[in-house]
């Protein structure tokens, strides 16, 4: 067993669990949204960061990624740390304002204001649907392209993949497209959004990807338009 | 005799070296050795070498000289260049057509060809050998030295000076602890940024558990600007190679891997040959020298991403995955390159290895500072005079780097800023250049050491403009893992990018701040982490530039295209349009540029003789040739509405708001009641002297702006409602508690700068001495003034030329000289106007300061001179100069006019006033033009002092501005709005044999012999068809910005 101090408190860790693993096991919520209890982690959202070490050398880290560590100091809800997230927050926010799950972590946060231009985008790029489909689907049949600003989601060369067996799994793991908030709308008091179950078709993908393509639409884009 | 076959023990390769050394110290012929590294051969070095060789072969000289190619010997400003051995002669910047002389002359008859020798321009001296040369001097080049003296591709030429003497060493016996031990002590540190210490890391890679375990030299150079490690795998690639297997003995390593960008490709070509020279003699391979130590080495090639110069990422790249960081821990040494224990170096700290082997780790340890051992490698570009690679102990200040060895900035200007560390690092000022150089000292200045790049940056450089460029590399770098770093710098670089785009607000900086902090808090990797520093370091150093940008919508340095527009209308007080009415001209529609010319200047006749045109200084055609004559095209068009019979007419405003006095009827007074009276008030101008116009009816003589002129542009001014009440002086007449009594409800103080300065030189009192501005105000006033025959004018302002130019007309007059303290490069004085007087017969001496005056009874006799010569820069830049001691000398005169300067007359302003007074000057805030008193404006030369016409009227449109604010009760804020014209006129198309016969055209002059005895106009307008093709010249920088494009169509 390991032992390191987590949030003051002495605490034990199995050989090979990471921080976010441990504190969890302790009861400490740490929120996250590219980790997935089924998949390889990932540490791109940077949302579970939690503070490491004492004074000038504290620093923080993905908890999902960082590995206990003996004597290590643990904090979890420092200023900084929260600092740190509600901006995660905040950029997500700025490029897929519609995500339910990135406007319940909003709230959660109370992050209340998107000083950046919004992007509308859906895509925060945490992916799981590249990982969903490589190791729960047998799949590989998306992956990332390009680095930096231009990078995305696709398949090999941006063609129809031939891996795709439109199992859907991507788009079920996808924090942005399942559950997509419209947003209240000026006459409605209630919008429903959050009740409509359907998978809103992405404009984005096109038909490339679109999980019912070959089964025969869901019609959601006939509906929206 | 070389080494051909395999050497198999340790002996045989001590004999190996010994043979090479022996070989080298025998060589009796000369030796050339040409850099030929990439930055040699960019500058023709092969073609050098090629011409050398040719010629030795035709004339057979194969016995009498030998030619090496090298790598970069770091002088990179100075290639391509030949070191000649025995003799030490460095020859710089050689062409191939040199090679004759060079065989010939320097070979063969050992004679220095003084053309080819380094000149150095501080001390106006020749350098002989490389160690004359200032660059060479202080630097410290322990591994970057022997670059010079070996062909990188030629093992045996690295045996012969003592090449794998380290190899041999550490195969004869020391153990893999006592390596360890020995780069312990030397203290050596990681060079490619992160600084952490080499021996503590093998330590750890050694002690690490595994049977297979992986060491990697880091090539993977990425910082924009950095080539040091480029060079030194170029230049001695078996250096580093040998500290490779160093390294790998004493940790246990059976493979190395050279992770080397692919856009290198001398060095790759060079490593690999080593590899295979090495491998071929035994050197890598199975049981090296015997001793059954196993290692091999093998290149793996990088495409380029910054990024995998980070180690998890460069594994990753080697392992054929995407090349993105991975957390640590698991550190590599734990689990690196294919899950085995993994030690990486950079390219330099593998270098350092053998020296360290070869000479103990106490002796480097004494190079250097307490926690920085040896030395670094930078590789020094940007506005910097020597650019090249240089290699300095560690603990050397930035002063010394970039002033003594790097020889200062170019083209004399001033030093900004130098950014160590690419990317990741950060801008030091000027404040900082005394700063020691090592790890700790940087990091704590907010910038780091990298892996030493250091590029300078000038005056002319905009640091908002730098950031955005790190930015953008970072964001296009960064592998997009993290969202932090991802979106961080996309999200920095847009608020950079909309500041330098003039869309900055002023909440924006908190937001960077706040933004930069988290990218650097909650990114994985080196690169995230310190993707904020471009910004941290700029805000942190440069707030000022930001704020410029914000909030006054200025870049300083002229940088930032969107924010500057054309740099003619930037760079005018008042905005004037000059693109838009040049454009208009060279169309010939001139009465549309004389509206455009109206709408912001009230008084354009007047500057379009004697404004000092800011616009043709920053002139962007100038800084190819000659900027536009943009005043004499204003002239132009002037004088074409006056001959057309065109005049403006304000537009009718019904005057119903309140009444504002104005202080005086010079240009800021006169334009701040013009743009009052357009804006519906009521302003009174109370003037001292008889007539208006202050400076320009006073102070210019007629031959440079007739009196017509001024009075026409004056009664435009008074048509506009404006009421001028001459010959009221304020103190004495009026009051400024009386103006608020008597129901004017703002007051602006435009008094101007009247009074002459006093030289306090014995004498100076005497009869014949006249002040300038009062000797002025007498000829403009047709006052009767007495000049002798010899008129003795002292200063160097365009008071002393205005002065001058009018006794050499006055009837009485001979000869009119000019007594300047500095050199005509300091001058004040509108240059044309110098060369005018010049050419009128004025005689001009520089570097002359009076001492005192002789008289003969009260009368002005001569004067007693002291030349000077130039020193130390003062505070405004200009070189002080400093007298020479035992230079006087007398000059006889009947007539000394003294224009040293001028100061305001404010003495009208009581205690009572409540106006804060620096000496004579007003001093009011430079946003908005307000005194200390509530309601009291000011501005001009009453202001600033002495300063230009178009300043003055600048400070008139403020003020009306501002009054405006004032007595309608709102916040008195000045509104700063982005240069734009306000319709972009289509450019001209120019054929190319007329853009290449186009030059700045001469203005017509009144002929010599007409100037004397009158006061005649001298400056003639040009032709329209000189007019239109000068016009046409112009480039059209407001075309450059996003709106221009678009507003002409070249952009969708």
């Amino acid at each position: 067993m390991i032992e390191l101090k987590l949030n003051g408190l002495n605490v034990k860790a199995e050989e090979g669990w990471t921080l976010l693993e441990t504190a969890r096991f302790y009861g400490l919520e740490i929120p996250t949204l590219c980790y997935n209890e089924g998949l390889s982690v990932f540490g791109g959202c940077r949302l579970c960061l939690v503070e490491i070490g004492e004074g000038p050398k504290a620093r923080l880290v993905s908890s999902c990624t960082y590995p206990a560590e003996e004597g290590l100091v643990v904090r979890t809800d420092t200023k900084r740390v929260i600092e740190a997230r509600r901006m995660m927050i905040e950029l997500m926010v700025s490029i897929a304002p519609n995500s339910k799950k990135i406007q319940d972590l909003a709230s959660k946060f109370n992050v209340t204001q998107v000083r950046f231009k919004v992007r509308n985008e859906e895509c925060v790029l945490c992916g799981l649907c590249v990982r969903m489909c490589a190791e729960q689907m047998d799949g590989r049949a998306i992956g990332f392209q390009n680095r930096g600003y231009k990078k995305k989601i696709s398949t090999p060369f941006d063609l129809r993949s031939e891996e795709c067996r439109q199992c859907g799994g991507c788009i079920y793991i996808c924090p942005v497209c399942q559950l997509r908030c419209q947003g209240p709308e000026a006459d409605t008091t209630l919008c429903n959004a959050c009740l409509t179950m359907d998978p809103t078709c992405l404009d984005h993908y096109d038909e490339l990807q679109c999980w019912m393509y070959d089964a025969g639409r869901c019609g959601t884009c006939v509906r929206e338009k | 005799m070389s080494a051909t076959g395999k050497i198999t023990s340790i002996q045989q390769l001590k004999n190996v070296i010994r043979e090479q050394t022996a070989l080298r110290k025998a060589e009796k012929r000369p030796v050339l050795t040409v850099s030929a590294g990439t930055c040699g051969l960019a500058r023709g070095s092969q073609k050098v070498i090629d011409s050398l060789m040719r010629l030795i072969k035709k004339e057979k000289l194969e016995k009498r000289v030998k030619v090496k190619g090298t790598g970069c010997h770091g002088f990179c400003e100075a290639e391509p260049n030949i070191i000649i051995q025995p003799g030490d002669i460095f020859y710089q910047k050689v062409g191939p057509e040199k090679a004759g002389d060079i065989l010939h002359k320097t070979v063969l008859k050992k004679k220095v060809l003084d053309e080819l020798l380094y000149f150095d321009p501080n001390t106006g001296e020749k350098a002989r050998g490389e160690l004359d040369i200032p660059f060479y001097k202080k630097q410290k080049r322990i591994v970057l030295g022997d670059n010079a003296l070996i062909d990188p591709t030629d093992i045996n030429d690295y045996f012969s000076i003592g090449g794998y003497g380290a190899l041999l060493k550490t195969l004869s016996g020391l153990t893999p602890e006592a390596v360890i031990d020995t780069v312990k002590r030397s203290g050596l540190r990681g060079r490619g940024g992160a600084g952490f210490l080499t021996g503590m890391k093998w330590e750890l890679a050694r002690k690490a558990k595994g049977d297979l375990k992986f060491i990697i030299c880091n090539a993977d150079e990425g910082d924009p600007g950095a080539y040091m490690d480029r060079s030194l795998l170029e230049g001695n690639p078996h250096l580093v190679l040998e500290g490779m297997m160093i390294g790998a003995f004493a940790i246990g390593a059976q493979k190395g891997f050279m992770y080397v960008r692919d856009e290198y490709p001398l060095a790759v070509k060079h490593v690999t040959q080593a590899i295979e020279q090495a491998r071929h003699l035994g050197l890598l391979g199975e049981n090296i020298l015997g001793t059954g130590f196993n290692f091999d080495i093998q290149i793996a090639k990088g495409a380029g991403a910054f990024v995998c110069g980070e180690e998890t990422a460069l594994i990753a790249s080697i392992e054929g995955r995407v090349g993105e960081p991975r957390q640590r821990p698991p550190f590599p040494v734990q689990k690196g390159l294919w899950a085995k224990p993994t030690n990486i170096n950079n390219v330099e700290t593998w270098g350092n290895v053998p020296l360290i082997i070869k000479k103990s780790g106490d002796w480097f340890a004494k190079i250097g500072t307490e926690n920085s051992k040896g030395t670094k490698i930078f590789s020094l570009v940007g506005k910097i005079n020597n650019t090249g690679l240089v290699e300095v102990p560690m603990g050397m200040t930035l002063r010394e780097i970039i002033f003594d060895i790097g020889g200062g900035i170019p083209g004399g200007k001033e030093f900004k800023a130098v950014q160590t560390g690419g990317p990741s690092g950060g801008c030091l000022p000027k404040q900082r250049l005394d700063l020691p150089i090592d790890y700790q000292s940087l990091s704590q200045a907010g910038a780091i050491m990298g892996s030493g790049g250091m590029i300078i940056m000038d005056e002319n450089t905009c640091m908002v403009d730098i950031a955005k460029y790190f930015l953008n590399f970072l964001r296009n770098e960064s592998c997009g893992k993290c969202l932090s770093c991802r979106e961080g710098t996309q999200r920095m670089w847009e608020i950079v990018k909309n500041i330098s785009d003039g869309k900055g607000k002023e909440e924006d900086l908190k937001i960077l701040e706040e933004l930069a902090l988290a990218v650097k808090d909650a990114s994985m990797c080196g690169l995230g982490q310190t993707a904020a520093n471009p910004v941290l370091s700029t805000l942190r150093y440069f707030r000022k530039e930001y704020e410029d940008h914000i909030k006054r919508k200025k870049c300083p340095a002229m940088v930032c295209k969107e924010l500057v527009s054309s740099p003619c209308q930037y760079a005018c007080p008042i905005g004037q349009e000059a693109s838009t009415y040049i454009a208009y001209i060279a169309q010939g529609k001139h009465k549309e540029a004389f509206d455009v010319i109206m709408k912001d200047n009230p008084l354009p006749s007047v500057c379009s003789r004697v404004c000092n045109h800011p616009c043709e200084k920053v002139c962007r055609a100038g800084e190819s040739g000659l900027p536009i004559s943009i005043r004499a095209l204003k002239r132009f068009v002037m004088d074409w509405a006056e001959k057309n019979g065109i005049q403006y007419v304000p537009p009718r405003v019904s005057q119903n708001r309140e009444k504002i006095a104005i202080i005086g009827a010079g240009p800021a007074g006169l334009t701040a009641a013009y743009y009052l009276a357009l804006k519906g008030f009521r302003p009174t101008i109370f003037e001292a002297l008889p007539v208006a116009g202050g400076m320009l009816a006073m102070g210019i003589p007629n031959h440079r702006l007739p009196k017509d002129v001024l009075a026409r542009e004056i009664e435009v001014i008074k048509q506009a409602g404006v009421e001028i009440r001459t010959g009221l002086t304020l103190g004495k007449d009026i009051l400024i508690e009386g103006l608020f009594k008597s129901d004017y409800k703002a007051v602006f103080c435009a008094s101007g700068a009247g009074k002459s300065l006093k030289m306090d030189i014995p004498g100076e009192d005497a009869e014949g001495v006249l002040h300038s501005l009062e000797y002025l105000r007498d000829v403009n006033l047709s006052r009767p003034t007495k000049i002798g025959k010899r008129v003795v004018v002292v200063g160097g302002g365009n008071a002393a030329i205005d002065a001058a130019r009018a006794a050499l007309r006055d009837k009485a007059c001979e000869k009119v000289t000019i007594f300047y303290r500095r050199t005509k490069a300091e001058m004040p004085a509108l240059a044309e106007e110098v060369d005018a007087s010049i050419d009128e017969g004025i005689d001009i001496q520089f570097l002359m300061a009076p001492v005192k005056v002789i008289t003969k009874k009260v009368k002005a006799a001569a004067i007693e001179c002291v030349r000077m010569k130039l020193g130390e820069k003062d505070a405004s830049g200009r070189r002080r100069p400093v007298p020479i001691k035992g230079s006087n000398f007398i000059h006889k005169l009947d007539t000394l006019i003294l224009a040293i300067s001028e100061r305001p007359d404010t003495s009208y302003i009581g205690e009572g006033d409540e106006i804060k007074r620096h000496g004579e000057n007003i001093i009011i805030d430079d946003e908005t033009g307000s005194t200390t008193r509530l309601g009291v404006f000011a501005g001009g030369d009453a202001v600033t002092g002495p300063n230009s016409v178009v300043d003055a009227i600048a400070a008139g449109k403020i003020a009306a501005e501002t009054i405006e604010k004032y007595v309608s009760g709102q916040i008195v804020t000045r509104d700063y709005r982005l240069v734009r014209p306000l319709i972009y006129v289509k450019p001209a198309e120019l054929s190319e044999e007329e853009a290449a016969k186009a030059k700045r055209p001469v203005i017509p002059a009144l002929a010599m012999a007409r100037r004397r005895k009158n006061f005649e106009e001298v400056e003639g307008t040009l032709s329209e068809i000189a007019a239109c093709r000068e016009a046409r010249r112009c480039l059209r920088c407001d075309l450059e910005t996003e709106d221009g494009k678009s507003a002409i169509g070249a952009k969708k």
